[in-house]
């Protein structure tokens, strides 16, 4: 199947840059993290420059590094999968000796790829001329997050494509997928870091997805995190992406017996 | 052994059925109404290989709903098939491999890219050696006339340059067996004679086994000796696609231009009379008599021009469909 990879992302990111101007927009729509940091500097202004920890050049941190992570992270294989079902795009997919999660998966990296080639320059830019931005730049630090950053995906990707699934039974999914992405925006620290949660709420969240899917990885680049909570915290991040992989199996297995491709 | 064996498949649908208006949609929401649909009911047939079988039957006979199913796209509610040997539904990789399915108004050409780009990922996709590939690719240009579309975005092909790239990029693997659904549908009458060429020569070449759809009779004709004929997921004509026309239309169509004026009473001894407006006279005379009644007009009556002609088969088809209904 790895041979089949590089013709899958040259397509891919020739596809990609059809839609670039599409890909911007989207970024653009990712800037919810900026408004949130006026917020939350706006409070921490109120209270005498802190906020449960943070100051006003943690929460810029924190919102820079939400934000790309948002971008290199995004998916979006349960509106294809929806779409696919609906208007018959799913059928000719199966037809081919090769299981159609391979397309997503390329597609979904090329994508990255270009979404990369705006974020690295952004946080770059901020990390140099904003004061007060503080990255933890050492190797060790970066290569775990990169982990982290596969990690979150690895989650995100496999539980967006069951949500997709969705689609072999009800017409109505898009519901199910923006109830998934609202709590997911509050849970995994995209509009708070999960600090600012009462203690019961954190620890509740700790052994949830969410976190791996955002905050784990901010925690890591900022130096929030460390040692034996770091190998806790992959720990389950890997048994979130492994629990959301198999179930995804299984559950396309059962999917396809149902599929009727009325129409399609 | 046959190449598809089908034998008492079946194919049903629970089909949500809702009233119309506010009320209909209240009810249906909190009782919903459900009907079974039969859209393939206990068909059976057996096609060997390299045969080119037409599949006819009018709109929602169960003609897609049987290919989907041969093709492992559905599963069976009831019964067996077997195509080359593999159960469809397992959606082997070799079996993947070796057959393809044309929907003519679904697609799997990427839109916003060059057909060559789909060619390129189905080679990775079907695991086609470089050597194959450029062979294939090089006579299927041949045959489909493709050199000057292949590097146009999809998006911006005509429906007719787009058709013979699907084609293209349906039979780079070369399968040994085609399920092909309209692959004619909303072309223009010199595109349906292509690509119906283009079927005929893959056909000759390969050995291609071949169910081929469509609603245009010209395809069907064109192509195929025998034919099944299904209605409502009940298959109830097998046979030899001339022997069905000669059965339910053991006639020809003779047309007379006479040069002096006639009525229809001199002519109902030997046929039909179809129409009569007095120098134009046409016909219903059984086959086998319609050589010797011409003569024998040609002495009765000052003709100026005499033709023959079959029926036209869609006429024939809605015989069969409407006499199956009734």
């Amino acid at each position: 199947m790895l041979k089949k990879y590089p013709t899958l992302l040259r397509a891919s990111w020739a596809l990609m840059l059809e839609f670039r101007g599409e890909i911007v927009m989207w970024m653009m729509s990712s800037a919810i993290a900026f408004v949130m940091l006026l917020v939350w500097l706006s409070v921490a202004e109120a209270n005498n420059g802190v906020v449960n920890g943070f100051a006003s050049g943690d929460f810029i941190t924190y919102f820079l590094i939400s934000w790309a992570m948002r971008n290199l992270t995004a998916v979006w294989a349960s509106w294809e999968m929806d779409a696919g079902i609906r208007e018959g795009r799913l059928s000719p997919m199966l037809l081919r000796p090769m299981h159609p999660v391979h397309w997503d998966i390329s597609q979904n990296i090329a994508e990255k790829a270009l979404r990369a080639c705006l974020v690295v320059p952004v946080v770059a830019v901020v990390t140099l001329f904003v004061p007060g931005v503080r990255i933890d730049w050492s190797i060790s630090t970066v290569l775990a997050f990169g982990l982290s950053l596969v990690g979150a995906w690895f989650i995100l990707f496999w539980s967006d494509y069951l949500t997709g699934l969705f689609a072999f039974w009800t017409s109505q999914v898009e519901a199910i997928i923006l109830t998934w992405f609202g709590i997911r925006l509050i849970l995994s620290g995209m509009i708070a870091p999960l600090a600012m949660f009462p203690a019961s709420v954190q620890t509740a969240l700790y052994w949830l997805p969410f976190r791996y899917t955002n905050s784990f990885s901010v925690e890591i680049l900022t130096g929030r995190i460390s040692g034996g909570e770091l190998w806790a915290g992959f720990a389950i991040q890997a048994a979130w992406g492994l629990f959301f992989f198999v179930v995804s199996r299984i559950v396309w297995k059962i999917a396809l017996r149902n599929y009727s491709a009325v129409g399609a | 052994m046959s190449q598809i064996h089908v034998e008492r498949l079946s194919k049903h649908y629970q089909v949500h059925e809702k009233e119309a208006g506010l009320g209909g949609s209240l009810r249906s929401f909190f009782a919903r109404k459900y009907r079974t649909v039969k859209a393939v009911d206990e068909v059976s047939f057996d096609i060997q290989a390299g045969e080119m079988v037409g599949f006819l039957g009018p709109n929602g006979a169960g003609k897609t709903t049987t290919l989907k199913v041969l093709s492992g796209l559905l599963y069976p509610s009831g019964g067996n098939a077997s195509v080359m040997g593999h159960v469809p539904h397992k959606r082997e990789t070799a079996y993947l491999k070796q057959f393809t399915l044309v929907m003519g108004q679904k697609q799997q050409l990427m839109w916003d890219l060059p057909a060559i780009e789909t060619f390129l990922v189905n080679q990775a996709i079907y695991e086609i050696p470089k050597g194959d590939y450029d062979a294939t690719l090089k006579e299927l240009d041949q045959l489909l006339d493709l050199g000057p579309l292949l590097k146009k975005q999809v998006r911006k092909l005509s429906l007719g340059e787009r058709m013979k790239c699907e084609l293209a990029a349906a039979m780079l693997h070369r399968p040994k067996v085609l399920f092909l659904d309209e692959p004619t549908i909303g072309l223009d009458v010199t595109m349906q004679v292509r690509i119906r060429d283009f079927i005929a020569a893959y056909n000759q070449r390969h050995g291609a086994t071949i169910i081929l759809t469509s609603h245009y009779m010209a395809d069907v004709t064109a192509l195929c000796e025998r034919i099944i004929v299904i209605d409502k997921g009940k298959l109830f004509y097998d046979g030899n696609f001339r022997e069905l026309i000669e059965k339910i239309a053991p006639y020809k169509i003779l047309k007379l231009q006479l040069s002096t004026h006639a009525i229809s009473e001199h002519f109902t001894e030997y046929g039909k009379v179809e129409s009569c407006d007095g120098v134009t006279v046409v016909l219903h005379v059984p086959r086998e008599r319609a050589t010797d009644t011409a003569a024998h007009l040609l002495t009765q009556f000052k003709v100026n021009d005499v033709t023959f002609e079959d029926p036209p088969v869609e006429d024939i088809i809605r015989q069969v469909f409407e006499g199956n209904r009734k």
